[in-house]
């Protein structure tokens, strides 16, 4: 969220409750003594309206000079999580600062505490610093969506002695925090991996590009059979099983479905998230980062508009915490489309625009692909059921606001539909086992394992 | 938002109880110009520190908060007691039935007190009993202000109350230094309860949510300069501004302004005599029995200073040494002259006044109740707590008989002390200096030109007429006034008194104006042989008194046709007795007739009652009264724009739309607003189903107030969706225009759910 659509800090001070209270005090009173020609309770009068007049030239004039400095700890943190922001607030003058109360400033979702006191520091010691011009504020900040939010300038309350007027201010810059979406840990068939030993060590080891793929080496107990390389058995007169599988570099496919919203409702305009868009960069986040961590090349494509960051991870190399912080930064499409519409028209039609949905890598197996699907509109469903032979395995996510006649679409096109409702269900929608019978429960067996990371696409 | 309502430790609390107390105190100080001595401050300041530093106690065992205003009034009561308490209390502190029996009449008696003296007062015990009351009561209301409410700012109203007071009692008000220093103290206790505010916001933080670590060490000072600085600033601000504003006279405003006087501030009884005197009712005054056959002239109250056009008594203030029991020598008294002592015995019937009815001089006064003393130069007689009605006593009457020769032989000498007596305005009108000359170039001494200016007066040209100077127009007993009656010659004792003074003045004679009764008419009721003579309202009169050196005052009779001519003031004669002139004028008393009536109250100058029909008054009670009633309205619609203000801000906006919106539902008497117990969606159709039906927009706007709060409360953070303004306003809209007009005036004039906020509020404060 840009700046400038923040509240800015109002610069004219003003009366508080009791300044106010005051005010009218001492006008009730000069009427009283003007009427009743009471010159002496006048003068209270006037010290009732004048104090707290003398309170706003006081706290307007007011101007601090500190140094903020703030941190996130955790410095990312995922939504439904929450993060300390720790402030440092040092007084950069050669006279104690006393007076104030603060508060932090984040966009709207995020929850800053209310106003508090802020305790008085001494004057700044350039030649000995003792940390008496220091006070260290720490509070915890709820996170619960995804986003980069700039936390920040801190605000200052500043105050009369008398706590009549207040003046805010803001002092320090700002910093982003960035709350990635949250990430489901996916069980696919995790209870069958420990029978396939190191599955995960071999793929990191066959990232590596020059590795020789193809020695063999002797049989030890508990290699699964299928390893067994039979020539070099052969040869040697001995089992000898293949270290590694020939596949270099296995990259998957995501798709995530960016359609705004067609929602006209007006009491969903403004802020209102758009939850069902949230379960699907989740979802997509979820999936990114347990293929990531089976040692996939993951290219995350948008179905529509609206590029995410790098569109290609890769792991080691960042790629879980990159695919994270582009997602975090995935802006909601319907917003995305109403604050850039004007620029991106041009773009779009400079034929940037997404184009059809091709299969990149035509030229080597089938890779898996995975579709999260929102509310798609026709001709990209088109066009992934149309590239379903490029991947193996298809799973399409599929968020229930996608209407049955597209999800028989896709299950013609022979795509796997997982049903979510919640992120909840993503632990276990691969692991579940629907009850289908022949072919198609071969290919169910087959990208069960898959999951695992046991074995190649079907 | 206000988390500032951290508890306070006990030093905190013990801080803003001190501030408190010393606001207080130097509050108080501004009664200083009104009463005598300081004995009284202290006893208030003791009240108060009990009072304020006893609920410091209580709060620190631990009392409930609402209880330690209870506690502190028991408190209260227990001080009263010991220090007025005497012999009826337990052990000094415990009240009896008793002790509230004397509480009772030491009340009475303050009023009495407070409607009698004058300015600066004696502090009789009643008083000093009101005074120690009203401090602890205002001591308990800054304390329940200051320390349960945590509103300091409002301290300010007990504050005032003994800093108004002074205002409409004498002219120069409280005093500025005692003012200056009240705002100091005022703003001190700003000041302390701020930085108690801050210091316990601090200490006091149980939720790890946000951690706060200060420096080691805090600066002490930092905030002194800046706060002297900005106490200056204000008061040196509204010094100047005071001095600055024009005076708004309150008679400009309203005609008459000040008559509501609780201590005479300023008394013109002549026109009051006449109104009395122009009676058709004579109403009984007092009945005396003079066992030695003395008919005197019974004085209330001498009149001394004149400015021009108005007589007033002088201002001496009572001394608390002068009791009835003994008097002095009357001034001037040789004593050469014959002197005798008469017991007389008065009754008091419907009088009503401060001032006793004695003759002049008298040497003793027995068996009066209250606290009576006599006034050094006149001696006047005055009550400090009480008045004279139903009082009995016995006044011993000094008779003094001076001779025509003794007055001759006093010649012109003044003393220095009489000399105010002998002070006149500047502008003596022409013809009254004119006629002084002519009248003073007859006689020779002082005496004989006195005696010049009475047989002047009592000549054949004057008429006694009680209404002709008020159908001329020349009533009362201004130099302009005196100029009128000598052209007209027509007028009553005030004219004639006045007009003798002034021409005695003018020749160089001191003279003063005694107001009071004549001797009375004897009635054929006899006690021990001794015919009672009744005096009534009719009998008012005035009369001038002279001075002689060697005599002392003297009383002349210059009002034809009324009361006695004394023996020396007749011209050449000293041989013949005193020869009554008794003039009723009038018709025949007819007492009883009005017995509600009460003669003296106008003559004692509104020192009674005078408040009560003061023309500022009755406008004022009415509109604080109707401030009063409009008082929830007020709140109802402050409490609407807050919620208004939170929802345009978005600060749990859906919240307050809701609530407003249940708020006016609970106004208009649908039970179904004030069920608290309802979640939203239940209490939205139990208003459905009691108003009976809302037309589409309605519902639609109670069902987005509905949801939007559902969102708010039961929905994950972050996700609520803003109230709309729109919908509230249709709502209530609609609700009102569903109302007869009756509920839509309760709704406003006595809205119901204040109750309910109230209720909430409590809830939410003992939850928390």
């Amino acid at each position: 969220m840009p700046a400038s659509t923040r509240r800015q800090p109002r610069t004219v001070p003003r009366l508080t409750r009791r300044g106010a209270a005051l005010v009218v005090i001492g006008v009730v009173l000069a009427a009283v003594s003007l009427w009743f020609d009471l010159r002496d309770v006048l003068l209270l009068a006037f010290v009732a309206i004048a104090m707290p007049v003398v309170g706003l030239g006081y706290a307007a004039l007011r101007m601090p000079r500190l140094g903020v400095t703030r941190a996130f700890a955790p410095a990312t943190v995922a939504a439904g999580g929450s993060t300390r922001v720790r402030l440092t607030v040092q007084n950069r003058s050669r006279r104690p600062f006393d007076g104030a109360r603060w508060r932090d400033e984040a966009p709207s979702p995020l929850l800053v505490p209310a106003e508090e006191v802020l305790p008085g520091v001494g004057p700044w010691e350039r030649a000995l610093p003792s940390g008496d011009d220091t006070v260290r504020l720490d509070y915890l900040l709820r996170t619960p969506r995804r986003g980069a939010y700039p936390i920040g300038p801190l605000q200052l309350s500043l105050g009369d002695p008398f706590g009549l007027a207040v003046m805010r201010r803001a002092v320090g810059g700002e910093r982003e925090l960035l709350v990635t979406p949250r990430v489901t840990a996916i069980d696919g068939a995790l209870a069958r991996t420990a029978a396939v030993d190191g599955t995960r060590h071999s793929l990191q080891r066959r990232m590596q590009p020059n590795s020789d793929e193809l020695i063999a080496r002797e049989y030890r107990y508990g290699d699964p059979l299928r390893r067994v390389n039979w020539a070099a058995t052969a040869r040697r007169g001995e089992l000898m099983v293949r270290e590694e599988e020939q596949r270099g570099d296995p990259e998957a496919r995501l798709f995530l479905d960016t359609v705004p919203s067609r929602r006209g409702d007006e009491a969903h305009r403004g802020d209102a998230p758009d939850f069902e868009f949230e379960l699907a960069v989740e979802a997509a986040a979820s999936l990114g980062v347990h293929l990531l961590e089976r040692g996939y090349r993951v290219r995350l494509q948008p179905l529509e508009e609206g590029a995410p960051g790098r569109g290609e991870y890769r792991e080691p190399g960042g790629g879980a915490s990159l695919l994270l912080d582009d997602l975090a930064r995935l802006p909601t499409p319907g917003t995305w489309r109403r604050r850039d519409r004007n620029d991106d028209r041009g773009r779009r039609e400079d034929g940037s625009s997404p184009g059809r949905l091709t299969a990149a890598r035509e030229r080597r197996a089938p890779m898996p692909g995975f579709a999260v699907l929102v509310r798609p509109s026709d001709e990209r469903l088109a066009e992934l059921a149309a590239l379903r032979a490029a991947f193996a395995p298809a799973v399409a996510v599929v968020l229930p606001t996608v209407a049955e006649r597209w999800i028989e679409t896709l299950e013609h096109a022979d795509w796997r539909i997982v049903r979510i409702r919640r992120a909840a269900d993503l632990t276990t929608a691969f692991g579940a086992r629907p009850m289908t019978t022949g072919a198609a429960a071969a290919r169910e067996t087959g990208w069960a394992e898959f999951l695992a990371g046991e074995r190649d696409a079907p | 938002m206000r988390r500032d309502r951290a508890p306070l430790s006990r030093l905190q609390a013990l801080a803003l109880s001190a501030a408190a107390f010393l606001l207080l105190v130097v509050a108080v100080m501004a009664l200083g110009p009104l009463l005598a001595g300081s004995g009284w401050w202290w006893l208030c300041a003791a009240t108060a520190a009990a009072v304020l530093f006893g609920g410091a106690g209580l709060r620190a065992i631990r009392v409930p908060a609402s209880l330690v205003p209870v506690g502190e009034l028991g408190i209260l009561l227990a001080v009263l007691t010991l220090f007025f308490g005497g012999t009826s209390s337990l052990l000094l502190f415990v009240p009896t039935a008793e002790t509230f029996g004397v509480f009772g009449e030491l009340l009475g008696g303050a009023q009495r007190t407070i409607a009698q003296q004058s300015v600066p007062a004696v502090v009789v015990p009643a008083l000093a009993f009101a005074l120690a009351l009203g401090t602890g009561l205002l001591a308990v209301l800054a304390d329940v202000l200051v320390l349960s409410l945590r509103l300091p700012a409002l301290a300010a109203a007990p504050a005032m109350v003994p800093i108004l007071v002074p205002g409409f009692l004498i002219e120069a008000g409280a005093e500025v230094g005692t003012l200056v220093l009240t705002a100091a103290a005022f703003l001190l206790l700003l000041r302390i309860d701020v930085r108690v505010r801050r210091r316990a916001a601090l200490a006091h933080r149980d939720d790890d949510e946000v951690r706060i670590t200060a420096p080691r060490r805090m600066p002490v000072g930092s905030t002194v300069l800046p706060t002297v600085g900005l106490a200056a600033a204000g008061l040196l601000a509204a010094s100047v501004l005071t001095a600055a504003t024009p005076s708004v006279s309150s008679s400009l405003l309203l005609g008459t302004g000040g008559q509501g006087a609780l201590f005479a501030r300023g008394v013109s009884p002549f026109l009051d005599l006449g109104r009395d005197l122009r009676r058709p009712d004579a109403v009984p005054a007092f009945s005396y029995v003079a066992r030695d056959g003395d008919r005197p002239y019974f004085r209330l109250l001498t009149i001394d200073r004149f400015d021009g056009e108005v007589w007033g008594p002088g201002d001496r203030r009572i001394d608390g040494d002068n009791t009835v029991a003994e008097f002095p020598t009357p001034t001037g008294l040789g004593n050469e002259v014959a002197r005798s002592q008469h017991p007389i015995d008065v009754t008091v019937q419907q009088l009503r006044t401060t001032w006793l009815p004695l003759p002049y001089p008298v040497s003793s006064v027995e068996g009066l109740d209250g606290s009576w003393f006599w006034d050094r130069g006149a001696l006047t007689v005055r009550s400090a707590d009480s008045d004279t009605s139903g009082q009995q006593y016995r006044a011993t009457m000094l008779e003094v008989d001076p001779t025509a020769e003794q007055l001759r032989a006093s010649g012109d000498r003044i003393p220095e002390s009489i000399q105010e007596f002998t002070e006149l305005p500047e502008d003596v009108p022409e013809s009254v200096r004119e006629l002084a000359a002519e009248l003073g170039a007859r006689g020779g001494t002082a005496y004989d030109r006195a005696v010049a200016i009475q047989e002047y007066l009592r000549g054949k040209d004057f008429t006694y007429s009680v209404e002709a100077p008020v159908e001329e127009g020349y009533d009362g007993g201004g130099l302009d006034v005196i100029a009128e009656f000598l052209e007209q010659r027509e007028g009553y004792c005030v004219h004639f008194a006045s007009t003798m003074a002034v021409l005695a003045r003018e020749l160089g004679i001191p003279s003063r104006i005694s107001v009071g009764y004549t001797a009375g008419t004897p009635t054929t009721k006899r006690v021990e042989n001794v015919s009672v003579v009744q005096v009534d309202s009719q009998d008012l009169h005035a009369w001038p008194e002279l001075y002689f050196q060697g005599v002392g005052w003297v009383p002349f009779e210059p009002t034809p046709g009324r009361g006695t001519v004394p023996d020396y003031s007749r011209p050449g004669a000293s041989e013949t007795a005193p020869t009554p002139e008794l003039v009723p004028g009038t018709p025949a008393p007819s007492p009883g007739a009005r017995p509600d009536l009460d003669p003296e109250r106008q003559l004692s100058g509104g020192q009674t009652a005078a408040t009560t029909d003061d023309p500022v008054l009755w406008p004022l009670v009415t509109l604080v009264l109707l401030l009063i009633l409009l008082l929830p309205a007020a709140a109802r619609i402050w409490l609407r724009r807050v919620r208004v203000r939170r929802i345009r801000r978005d600060d749990r906006g859906a919240d307050a739309a809701w609530r407003e919106a249940m708020a006016t539902a609970s106004d208009l008497g649908y039970p179904a607003g004030s069920a608290d117990a309802l979640t939203p969606r239940e209490a939205a159709e139990a208003l459905l189903e009691e108003v009976g039906g809302l037309d589409d927009r309605a519902r639609d706007a109670l069902n987005a107030l509905r949801d939007s709060v559902e969102r708010a409360r039961y929905g994950p953070p972050g996700t609520a969706a803003p109230a709309s303004e729109t919908a509230l306003v249709d709502l209530v809209t609609a609700l009102r225009a569903g109302s007869p007009v009756t509920a839509r005036w309760r709704a406003r004039l006595l809205p119901v759910s204040l109750l309910d906020t109230a209720r909430a509020g409590r809830r939410a404060a003992a939850r928390a």
